[in-house]
């Protein structure tokens, strides 16, 4: 759904894409508003999830203005300027600490101050990506972008699985006046798997068995394949009991795949067998690989991003098959930013060849070119 | 054993000196030394004498490399670049207009009668030029400074520079400098020839001061027929055409147009109805700087920001020759285009054609005095554009209360005529099913369908390849999932089925997303317009077609409907940016022997393509190895005896190419290996006989490489959109420097229109991201040397930052050491300061200047001097500040204890007291404490502690930081609204200094700052006080003698008071009777007796002296005596 501006305030209905709106609001300096949010449900307005987010945003930046309606289901956002600095935030357990933390890592290189946020709540959820995803595969996008690793870290300090969390992650980045255009056409071959099984408040078996079962399945196509457990006690194992995995396939040219499963949640009534839950993981890996491209498919958007805020010079990158979720960024992104990609879907032409003899088809190779919007961190102060 | 030796010796070998062999040797030995440089030719001369030497003499090179380079930049400059703007500075009647006038001449040989405004004109094959003159404001010289690429600055050498020219270096100087070209004017004023050498000496050394060492100056000797002299001229225009332009830091992230034409497009009717409505108003003009993004928000210099309503672009009205092969220009080719002077012929616009009538057609639509002729003329011109207006508007209903169709749906004026093809999605959003396109006209005219059916692609659908199966297969997996919904729309048991169903149908949807998606653009922005329209007319386009119910045409409604629920069903779903993002699809399964097989070439352990894989590139390298061993075809290998023919080898190559032919490329061909090779062995060469190399060389690859990446980048930036769609390219890139623009503005104050002139440059700068935003800025800022005072805080500055000016109230500060913001009152004399106002958020390090007016009141100029007040450049923005001024709080001691005080007077209230608790505090004489709880009574007093007793005396200090707020104050300069006299006349808030100068308010005089007499008491010091301790120790003549109880007993006075009276009886009564006589005579006796002796002395005196003068008298007369005798001898002796 297209945004109606009126008086260069962006409007738009319903609660999907809260994110992604308040995000590149606060990136643009536009006001945005929202209404419609969950007008029709039994529970209307706004979930305490995203008024968290809020909050979180309005600690990051000054003089933010945010008008709530009484009802809840219509929101005005006007952005104020990122400051960043030290930021303590305990996030709501309905989300994962990966809603907010991508949030905070888009807008990272922009604050004035360098971030160091210190996150509390869920590390590990289904609907989010996990800080051991961010950590792998979302970190090394930045890392091209801002070419120089002063200070870029995400460190996992306790883990804490849903429903209550009780995880903590410190994350900290540098400040840059500008991003550097990027070119990414090339994402060689996985070299190496890695990954990590925690568990926590759960026996030690669990993690072996997904360790087992994971590999089992990973060492049918690569050798190189090292698997740590990661087993928490104490304070440091959160307040929820859980397991899970994540894997990580890193290629010759720096791409990272990361994918992840878990197990479901105590209270949900469903079992989930350890042995089945690292064979999912590692078949979602090699889905992710066999999607390609020079990202992980959940961080496509980011590389739109940062590729769309650089200078006014071409970046082109190669990415595989775009997500809904990237296609709809795609869109607020020519709304917010007026910047538009040229997309053209890449096929090799062994691929054609395989076509005729094989079902299995090549995934579609997306080739994404934008000119930056040239823009600059206007809250960095220069002495 | 020497000797035999020596006698064992072999006879030496004696080289051949004359015959065949020798020459033959001779020959070989001979180089050609006529080819060599002085270094081969002689190698130890240029050998290394001195290590320091030589490594001195390194060193200055590398410096001198090193000064030389520069951050590399990407090269932005576009294959057609926009006109270069030249503009004539300098003071009024220094000849600005002559000079244009004769450049037009020289360059494309016509007399143009009036110059007003921008008048552009093709110089060269590759070259196009921009003339402007600017006038005598400040505020034009702003604007002018901020765009033009080149400057000529006149000059009258007769009077020499006059502070205008000092004005406007300032200015270029704080908003990039551009190329400066200084001309002299006037030379023939000075009939003097040694005059006028000293001048033009002396004028030339103040330019250079002023711009750099070896300025270019120019000389204009005089005026013969009231033109220059014509080679001098023709000097002057092959410098401008020669020149070459740094880029600059603003002008490269900001694109900017030059308007170079005016049109009011509101219509007569509601100006009839209102003059002073707002107008609806086009600019034209090429885009200068960077790509002018589509919806961007502009600062229209003079006037404010605005919002480009429609952006589109026109052709070229004075475009460069086509590239044929000719050295010069043709007569034809040399182009003028100068709307506001009234030349440059036929100009194509959008929906109408304009026809120049050269020097009687003026611009401003307003005129005054409107003759008849001209409304003639203008009627005719508006009633060509009212047919085709006619035939737009004409629209016609295909059956009675369907909806109204106009040809503007079917056929949309993209950006031209030209490019009929490139259509934005229809306005009837119909999404049809059976054919594949999605934009589908519902018109029921045959003619339109068939055109639609020939224009009906998007402007991307021309780069992919083949479109009807595009079309298809986008289709196909749009309508999966729709017709999914359909059936479940239909059946009553909606959430049932449609929940079994979800995961089947994400599997489903994901595999198809995998597999097709070929015509992605239409997938992420098929819902944005592409073209010319805007949003507003397609959201009502849209309501339309969703309210109305067509008759017969179901499709459109369905549709529509369709669409809706999806989005509905989209709009409050849980945000998750997973691939697949909530309902969770199977996955293949990757272990399964078929799937495997496809992706195990996606790890390092699998196949690799051919130019990638280590044995194929082998294998390669061997085959072009044995290039020169084929020719032999086969040999014999020795040490087995095996024998190889040619026909085996072929074999192993046709295995070869059965196996490679599985690989995902085939084998290079030969010549591409020879290529490969070749190449290899030039870059070899070029390293190692390099017959420079034998100097030493620093090491510039850092720099080399960064070089390589900003030229690389520039290529691709150049490259990469060069053959995609125009219209797409231009959403994509936006609208290139070089494109001729029109641009839409609507509300514009009338006034822009009716006070309309056009020798004010109109700049239009574009905004980047949050540039359109409000904050505080903070910068730091030095003012003018030149300027005669001081500013102060609070003060009305007039501020022109990026590309606006503006009037604020600024705050200025001082950082402490511990980086605190520190209030001050007035600028510092000459140290740069902080300053701290509220303005448009600004990039950092963008320079700027302050003025405090912009008047252009003579007498206002002559008693300020120079105008520019500041300059600085911009530190940080924020939305808060943080400026601060000290206060001292001061109190007296009520009570005191040991080391507690109960302190009054330094606040009101027990809540003041409480919001310092704990605070520092300190008394003159340096005593330090702690403000620790406040008391009941009296009101604001509080205890506090210190490390002494204080005294009752004492004043204490607590020393607090108060906070300063900025003012919200922004005005900006809107002197382009200005009726036309009093354009530099622009009058924003004046100063506190100026209102009471003007209302003749005097402030009346601080008391306490008044001149008072000081009356100074005399000290009284306290008596010493001698412990009783410390007496004792004392020797007697130290000790106080009269001992006093109190401190103050010690008066004298009191002393006789306390003495008693002596009574004495007649016997002491008589003698001391008798002794008083005695005294009194013994005394007198004294008294006769001193008198008799100083009468006795008196004559012994004089006796004394007789004595004296006889014995004087004696000598005198024996002297006499024996001087005579003595001369009577000395007579004697010359007769002797």
């Amino acid at each position: 759904m297209p945004a109606v501006v009126e008086n260069d305030v962006l409007v738009y209905k319903g609660s999907n894409f809260f994110r992604q709106r308040l995000l590149l609001a606060t990136l643009s300096g536009r006001a945005v508003k929202i209404d419609e949010i969950r007008s029709t449900h039994d529970d209307p307005g706004l979930r305490e999830y995203e008024v968290n987010l809020i909050r979180l945003l309005d600690k990051v930046t000054n003089g933010t203005r945010v008008e709530l309606s009484e009802t809840g289901t219509s929101v005005y956002f006007q952005p104020g300027i990122l400051i960043g600095g030290h930021v303590t935030h305990s996030c709501c357990p309905q989300r994962g600490i990966g809603y907010y933390l991508e949030v905070l890592l888009a807008l990272g290189p922009f604050c004035k101050e360098p971030l160091n946020a210190v996150l509390q709540g869920v590390t590990h959820s289904d609907l989010d990506v996990s800080v051991d995803k961010i950590k792998a595969a979302a970190l090394p996008i930045l890392l091209k972008f801002i070419l120089v690793d002063d200070g870029l870290e995400l460190k996992v300090v306790r883990r804490g699985a849903p429903p209550l969390g009780g995880g903590e992650v410190v994350f900290k980045c540098p400040v840059r006046r500008h991003l550097r255009p990027l070119q990414w056409t090339k994402w060689g071959l996985v070299k190496r798997i890695r990954g990590v099984v925690y568990a926590l408040r759960v026996s030690p078996t669990m993690a072996n068995r997904v360790v087992d079962s994971a590999k089992g399945v990973m060492l049918k196509f690569l050798p190189d394949v090292y698997i740590n457990t990661d087993q928490c006690r104490g304070s440091n194992a959160g307040k929820s009991p859980g397991y899970g995995v994540s894997l990580v396939a890193e290629t010759n040219e720096k791409t990272f795949y990361c994918a992840e499963a878990k197990s479901s949640e105590p209270g949900s009534g469903e079992t989930s067998l350890p042995e089945d839950i690292g064979r999912e993981c590692a078949q979602r890996l090699l889905d992710e690989v066999y999607r390609g491209g020079a990202v992980d498919s959940s961080f496509q958007w980011l590389l739109a991003l940062w590729m769309a805020l650089g200078q006014k010079d071409v970046s082109e990158c190669i990415v595989g098959p775009l997500s809904d979720y990237t296609i709809t960024f795609l869109q607020h992104l020519k709304e917010f930013f007026g910047v538009m990609f040229k997309l053209e879907v890449q096929r090799s032409d062994a691929d054609e060849e395989l076509d005729d003899e094989e079902e299995v088809t090549a995934a579609n190779k997306i080739k994404m070119t934008c000119v930056g919007i040239g823009y600059v961190n206007i809250s960095k102060r220069t002495l | 054993m020497a000797d035999e030796s020596a006698f064992d010796k072999k006879k030496a070998h004696r080289a051949k000196r004359a015959g065949r062999k020798a020459d033959k040797k001779k020959k070989k030995n001979q180089t050609d030394t006529s080819n060599l440089s002085a270094r081969q030719r002689n190698p130890k001369a240029f050998a290394i004498q001195s290590a320091v030497r030589a490594e001195r003499q390194f060193r200055r090179r590398e410096d001198v490399i090193a000064k030389k380079q520069h951050v590399p930049q990407v090269d932005k400059t576009p294959l057609e670049p926009p006109p270069i703007i030249v503009a004539v500075v300098g003071p009024p009647r220094v000849g600005k207009t002559t000079l244009i006038n004769n450049l037009i001449k020289s360059f494309i040989k016509t007399n143009v009668t009036s110059t007003n405004g921008p008048i552009t004109i093709v110089t060269s094959k590759k070259r196009r030029i921009t003339l402007i003159e600017c006038n005598n404001d400040i505020n034009s010289m702003i604007d002018i400074a901020k765009c033009a690429d080149l400057v000529l600055l006149l000059c009258d050498a007769s009077f020499g520079f006059e502070m205008e020219i000092f004005e406007f270096l300032n200015i270029c100087q704080v908003h990039g400098m551009p190329k400066i070209m200084g001309v002299l004017t006037h030379l023939d004023m000075i009939k003097n020839a040694k005059t006028l050498k000293m001048t033009k000496k002396t004028l030339k050394h103040r330019f250079w001061t002023e711009v750099y060492q070896g300025a270019k100056l120019f000389y204009l000797s005089g005026i013969v027929h009231g033109e220059y002299l014509r080679n001098e001229i023709k000097n002057l225009s092959r410098f401008i055409s020669v020149m070459k332009f740094r880029p600059l830091s603003w002008r490269m992230t900001h694109s900017y147009v030059l308007a170079d034409r005016m049109e009011d497009a509101t219509s007569q009717e509601t100006i009839r109805k209102d003059p002073k409505v707002n107008r609806d108003v086009i600019l034209y003009g090429y885009v200068r700087g960077v790509p002018l993004m589509k919806e961007t928000m502009v600062h229209i210099a003079g006037v404010g920001d605005m919002k480009v309503s429609e952006l589109s672009y026109l052709p070229d009205p004075c475009p460069l020759p086509s590239s044929e092969k000719k050295r010069h220009l043709m007569e034809r080719e040399r182009q003028i285009y100068a709307p506001f002077s009234g030349v440059g012929g036929i100009v194509y616009d959008k929906d109408a054609v304009y026809i120049e009538l050269k020097g009687s057609h003026s611009h401003k639509q307003e005129d005054e005095e409107t003759n008849e002729k001209k409304a003639l003329l203008k009627n005719v011109v508006e009633t060509t554009e009212t047919i085709d207006e006619q035939m737009q508007e004409s629209g016609f209903k295909l059956f009675s209360g369907g909806a109204v169709i106009y040809p503007d749906m079917l056929k949309n004026d993209e950006y031209l005529q030209q490019n009929k093809n490139n259509q934005p999605e229809s306005s009837d959003n119909s999404d049809s099913e059976e054919e594949g396109s999605d934009s589908d006209h519902d018109s029921g005219i045959d003619q339109s369908e068939k055109e639609a059916a020939k224009s009906d692609k998007m402007p991307w659908d021309n780069d992919s390849g083949d479109e009807g199966d595009n079309n298809q297969s986008s289709g196909e997996e749009d309508n999966q999932p729709e017709s999914e919904n359909e059936e479940s729309d239909n059946e009553q048991n909606f959430d049932n089925k449609w929940k079994e169903k979800l995961s089947e149908k994400a599997t489903e949807a994901y595999f198809e997303r995998q597999k097709t998606s070929r015509n992605i653009m239409k997938l992420v922005y098929g819902e944005f317009e592409i073209g010319n329209k805007t949003k507003e007319q397609k959201q009502d386009d849209d309501d339309e077609s969703d309210d109305e119910e067509i008759g017969g045409l179901f499709k459109k409604v369905t549709a529509t409907q369709k669409k809706k629920l999806k989005d509905k069903e989209r709009l409050d779903l849980d945000e998750c940016s997973f691939f697949y993002s909530l309902e969770k699809p199977n996955i293949r399964d990757w272990t399964a022997e078929a799937n495997k097989q496809y992706l195990i070439n996606s790890f390092v352990t699998g196949k690799r393509s051919a130019d990638e894989d280590a044995s194929e590139l082998l294998k390669l390298d061997d085959a072009s190895d044995g290039d020169d061993e084929e020719l032999y075809g086969d040999f014999e290998d020795l040490e087995t005896g095996e024998k190889h023919s040619a026909e085996d080898k072929d074999e192993t190559e046709e295995a070869e190419t059965v196996e490679t032919g599985t690989k995902r490329k085939a084998e290079p061909t030969k010549s591409e290996i020879l290529d490969k090779k070749m190449k290899l062995k030039a870059k070899f060469d070029a390293e190692y006989d390099n017959p420079d190399d034998h100097r030493i060389k620093g090491d510039h690859s850092y720099y080399e490489n960064l070089k390589a990446e900003a030229l690389k980048q520039s290529e691709l930036n150049k490259s990469v959109f060069e053959n995609l769609d125009e219209g797409l390219r231009i959403e994509v890139e936006g609208f290139r420097p070089g494109l001729y623009v029109r641009m839409l503005f609507k509300n514009i104050p009338s006034e822009f229109v009716t006070n309309f002139d056009s020798t004010y440059p109109i700049l239009i700068g574009s905004l980047n991201m949050a540039e359109q935003n409000i904050g505080f800025v903070s910068c730091k800022v030095k003012k003018h040397r030149w300027y005669k005072k001081i500013l102060k805080t609070n003060d009305p500055l007039i501020i022109s930052l990026g590309w606006r000016r503006f009037q604020t109230l600024p705050i200025y500060s001082k950082i402490e050491d511990d980086l605190k913001c520190r209030y001050l009152k007035y600028t510092p004399e000459h140290v740069t300061c902080n300053m701290h106002f509220y303005g448009p958020v600004t990039p950092q390090n963008t320079g700027f200047l302050a003025l405090q007016t912009v008047n252009n009141n003579p007498n206002e100029i002559k008693q300020l001097g120079f105008r520019i007040a500041a300059t600085g450049s911009v530190n940080e923005i924020n939305k808060s500040t943080q400026i601060v001024k000290k206060l001292k709080l001061v109190g007296t001691p009520l009570k005191i204890y040991k080391k507690t005080a109960f302190i009054k007077d330094m606040f009101t209230s027990t809540l003041e007291v409480a919001k310092f608790e704990g605070a520092r505090i300190k008394t003159v004489s340096g005593i330090r404490g702690q403000i620790k709880k406040a008391l009941n009574k009296p009101e604001g007093a509080f205890r506090a502690t210190f490390e002494d007793k204080i005294l009752m005396s004492d004043i204490i200090f607590c020393r607090t930081w108060f906070k300063v707020d900025v003012t919200k104050f922004y005005a900006p300069v809107v002197n382009l609204l200005l009726p036309a006299g009093s354009k530099n006349a622009w009058q924003g808030m004046k100063t506190k200094g100026q209102l009471k100068r003007e209302r003749n308010i005097k402030s009346d005089a601080n008391t306490d700052s008044m001149y008072t007499d000081i009356k100074r008491e005399p000290k009284v010091f306290k008596p010493l006080v001698i412990p009783k301790e410390l007496q004792k120790g004392l020797p007697y003549r130290f000790k106080p003698k009269q001992k006093s109880t109190t401190l103050s007993g010690n008066n004298p006075k009191d002393k006789l008071k306390n003495r008693i009276a002596v009574v004495k009886n007649p016997h002491e009564q008589k003698v001391s009777n008798v002794m008083k006589m005695i005294k009194t005579n013994f005394e007198k006796k004294k008294e006769i007796q001193k008198e008799a002796t100083q009468e006795r002395l008196k004559t012994h005196k004089k006796q004394l002296e007789a004595e004296e003068w006889k014995r004087l008298k004696r000598q005198k007369e024996l002297k006499k005596k024996i001087c005579r005798t003595l001369s009577k001898m000395g007579k004697k002796k010359p007769q002797m």
